[in-house]
């Protein structure tokens, strides 16, 4: 292999992933250059496609903003699986493919005839990865799932949010979006051993371990005896938002009666309450009190840098927007446009991780089947008479 | 078949805090070798201080430092298992030397200092890469190895504002939250695995080594994408959304008896309404003209969420999860750090490690978030003490004598107890 060849570029992935979790997973493999042909149930197809934000108002297969970002860089193929006749076709496809991804509830794909046991005796070096919202076994495995739950589950909420109001989620899909993190370093820990070894396995992912990971705090307080609590956030008012002044953790000694200055405030120079970190943090509130009346008239970017300049630990609450706008993300050339025929060029956020001389694939999202001819006619050899075939009886 | 999926990688480590810590005790979970470089003089920020001012925000087995603090404070013991440990003062020339003799012995050199400080050191990647071109540097910072706010500083709730997290979490009446868990830490722990695996086997190909360049600002950003395209064509920015969900309703957590207990509920079709109805002992709910879709059902947000919390009310947490769950009903006890480390479905899986550690007693260890069929995880060995393995790593592993390595603890090039502890 050469240097032009991605780091994935020989291998293929049989992706029968849906909603988030999964597709997050196969999206960074097909971002490593893998052939990844997605699986879809005829005329359905994945359930986000179904699920807002919807570009253009209208909802249909090909504007959900969820789906197009989560599949970029992916082929699209259609087959019911369900059926004796589409679980075979299937079969026959996972010889030719190195992964096989899906996040069916467990014992499902073992049901259909086509779980890891049986596709992995012809195919031994396949990986297969299974993502669920609790595991392949245990006493909640049949349990469904989904991003708040996750974050219930895992003992992440449980510590977010004020004192005296109820545990609060982080927005978005963050749980599942981290889950498809873990399922793509264990597959490509499993990829590893297969390179070195020659065999396939099973990769179990479960959304609930998944969060309890991501707990970083929770479990290890409580043990040595500092049970967390859910608590205010330091941020005060800037002109246009919100900004964290970070003056309590990262100035340096020297730099407080620069901070003052900029303030404005050289009285508060010697002032015990602020001249050093731990009484700096010990009096926050009073703190976020003086640099709160400065910051009101600033806007919130603005003062990141001021403050950042000055070696404090600072922060501004960004939105997409200004996220958009970001000098550093700009620089960096994270946001790539990717055009789709129904939505158009838009700006899609990148590589999350960059490889020196390998180049990050972003490709637009399939419609459903786009690749149906390619896929079977190549692979599996298959004619045009008998993908209609197929087709008629419904299984593409 | 037992064989450790990582076993002959050794690991330079360099990382501290968080988000690198992660990475590398989950490598060593996975069977690598990991040395972690600190110096007597700059800890890993996670040991606390030397000598801790009372109050200091370090968690503490039952709130004692003890004599030894660096080596029980509570972020170090439980992000830094399956390392060895060994001090260094990169700012010597000697301990510089040493650096580089062992960057020549490793695969993986891995730091999230901000992104200049190594150059600064004269350990950049440049002379690394000329040491040992095959070592994979895997660099993991806020914002990246390049552009203007490279050399920010950050931690996890800064950067769950930088990165637009923060600006979606909060109470839909309130102003923005941060996790409290500096979540971008660990989620960047996660996919640095991935992405060095990914490094690896490139270096099968080409038999080189290369740089990894992760920012946690940008992965952070990775997991928000629909939002981004959303605002591009219709101008929307999400912003506060409580515990609600675009498509899901009812969505939320609902109280339960006990101090402070909640069950989180999400209903994702009207099965699951359906479902709901019957849980609660209220079927014929299902068929209210008022809820019978999903959009109505987020329009009457109010009435439902009253409904169900008056029948959670009644409940234990963890009872009323199973009972929903028992008619096909997404719910899940909100767990706290004293359940989720006895909860009876982790403990069946075998999620937890229990860590005998020298200095800080048992206790039950974050593991990793995937089981792999053939490549087992091994059993967790606690963090070690400051420059516990100096011996071992300079004596055998580089082939210095006893008086060699003396001579570098009289120079304080290597030492096991922090500056500041006497």
């Amino acid at each position: 292999m050469t240097d032009d060849i991605p780091v994935l570029g020989d291998i293929r992935i049989l992706d029968l992933t849906e909603d988030v979790s999964g597709p997050f997973c196969t999206k960074l493999l097909a971002g490593l250059g893998a052939e990844v042909v997605k699986v879809e149930q005829p005329g359905y197809g994945d359930v986000s496609r179904r699920l807002p934000p919807f570009l253009g108002g209208q909802s249909g297969p090909d504007v959900s903003g969820m789906f197009l970002y989560l599949n970029t860089a992916k082929k699209g193929i259609t087959l019911d699986y369900e059926t004796e006749e589409g679980a075979s076709v299937l079969r026959q496809l996972a010889q030719g493919f190195d992964i096989l991804v899906e996040s069916c509830p467990p014992g499902h794909m073992d049901s259909l005839g086509i779980g890891y046991e049986s596709l992995s005796e012809s195919n031994p070096g396949l990986i297969y990865t299974a993502i669920t919202p609790f595991g392949q076994w245990g006493p909640y495995r049949d349990y469904k799932g989904s991003d708040i739950i996750a974050q219930a589950i895992g003992a992440l909420m449980c510590v977010i949010g004020l004192p005296g109001r109820e545990p609060l989620k982080v927005g978005g899909n963050p749980l599942l979006c981290t889950t498809g993190m873990a399922a793509f370093s264990a597959t490509m820990i499993a990829l590893h051993v297969r390179d070195l070894e020659g065999y396939g396995q099973f990769v179990d992912i479960s959304e609930m371990e998944t969060t309890a990971v991501a707990q970083i705090h929770t479990s290890i307080h409580y043990q040595f005896g500092r049970a967390p609590e859910r608590r205010p956030s330091n941020l005060t008012r800037a002109k246009d938002g919100w900004v964290s002044p970070g003056l309590e953790t990262g100035v340096h000694e020297a730099t407080w009666p620069r901070v003052c200055e900029l303030l404005g405030v050289p009285e508060l120079v010697d002032d015990p309450r602020f001249n050093t970190a731990p009484a700096r943090r010990e009096n926050q509130q009073e703190l976020l009190k003086v640099v709160g009346e400065w910051a009101a008239a600033r806007p919130k970017e603005e003062i990141y840098h001021t403050l950042q300049g000055l070696r404090s630990i600072a922060g501004y609450v960004a939105t997409v927007e200004d996220l958009l706008k970001s000098g550093q993300l700009a620089n960096r050339e994270f946001f790539q446009a990717i055009d789709h025929p129904d939505v158009g060029k838009l700006l899609y956020p990148g590589p999350l991780f960059r490889l020196e001389g390998d180049s990050w694939h972003s490709g637009r999202a399939p419609h459903i089947g786009e690749h149906n001819a390619d896929v079977y006619g190549g692979a599996l050899g298959y004619t045009g008479e008998q993908l209609e075939t197929l087709q008629q009886k419904g299984i593409i | 078949m037992a064989r450790l999926a990582l076993e002959g990688l050794r690991i330079l480590d360099l990382t501290q805090v968080a988000v690198g810590p992660y990475a590398t005790f989950m490598l060593g979970y996975m069977g690598a070798e990991v040395i972690k470089v600190e110096s007597c003089s700059r800890m890993d920020i996670s040991r606390g201080q030397a000598r801790p001012t009372p109050g200091a925000h370090r968690v503490y087995p039952g709130g004692e430092p003890g004599e030894e603090p660096w080596n029980r404070a509570g972020h170090h013991v439980h992000r830094n298992v399956n390392k060895m440990s060994v001090t260094l003062d990169l700012a010597t020339p000697q301990g510089k030397g040493i650096f580089l003799a062992l960057a020549s012995i490793c695969d993986v050199l891995a730091e999230n200092y901000r992104a200049s400080v190594m150059d600064r050191l004269g350990l950049g990647y440049d002379v690394i890469s000329r040491v040992n071109p095959q070592l994979i540097y895997l660099k993991i910072s806020s914002q990246g190895a390049t552009g203007p706010e490279r050399d920010y500083g950050s931690l996890g709730s800064t950067l769950e504002q930088t990165a637009g997290l923060a600006a979606v979490t909060g109470y839909e009446d309130g102003t923005p939250l941060m996790t409290n868990e500096t979540f971008p830490d660990p989620v960047v722990g996660i996919l640095s695995v991935g992405a060095l695996m990914a490094a690896l086997r490139r270096r099968r190909h080409t038999g080189r080594g290369g740089l990894v360049d992760v920012a946690q600002r940008e992965v952070t950003v990775g997991m928000q994408g629909d939002a981004f395209l959303d605002f591009q064509v219709t101008g929307r920015v999400a912003g506060l959304t409580g515990n609600t969900h675009p498509a899901r309703h009812p969505q939320g957590v609902y109280p339960c008896v006990g101090d402070d207990n909640w069950v989180a509920i999400s209903i994702g079709s009207d099965d699951e309404w359906r479902g709901l109805c019957r849980a609660i002992g209220n079927p014929q709910m299902a068929d209210d003209t008022r809820f019978v879709s999903s959009k109505l059902r987020g329009q009457e947000h109010g009435a439902i969420d009253a409904i169900i919390g008056h029948w959670t009310s009644e409940r234990d947490h963890y009872q009323a999860m199973h009972i929903l769950q028992a008619h096909g009903v997404p719910a899940g006890a909100v767990l706290k750090g004293g359940e989720i480390i006895t909860d009876p479905h982790l403990k069946s899986r075998g999620f937890w490690d229990w860590v005998d550690h020298p200095e800080a007693g048992g206790y039950k260890q974050v593991t990793i978030p995937w089981k792999l069929s053939k490549s087992p995880r091994k059993q967790a060995t606690p963090a070690p003490g400051l420059g516990d393995h100096n011996n071992f790593v300079l004596g055998e592993l580089l082939g210095m004598t006893g008086s060699e390595t003396e001579e570098l603890v009289e120079q304080g090039v290597i030492g096991t107890r922090p500056v500041g502890a006497n």
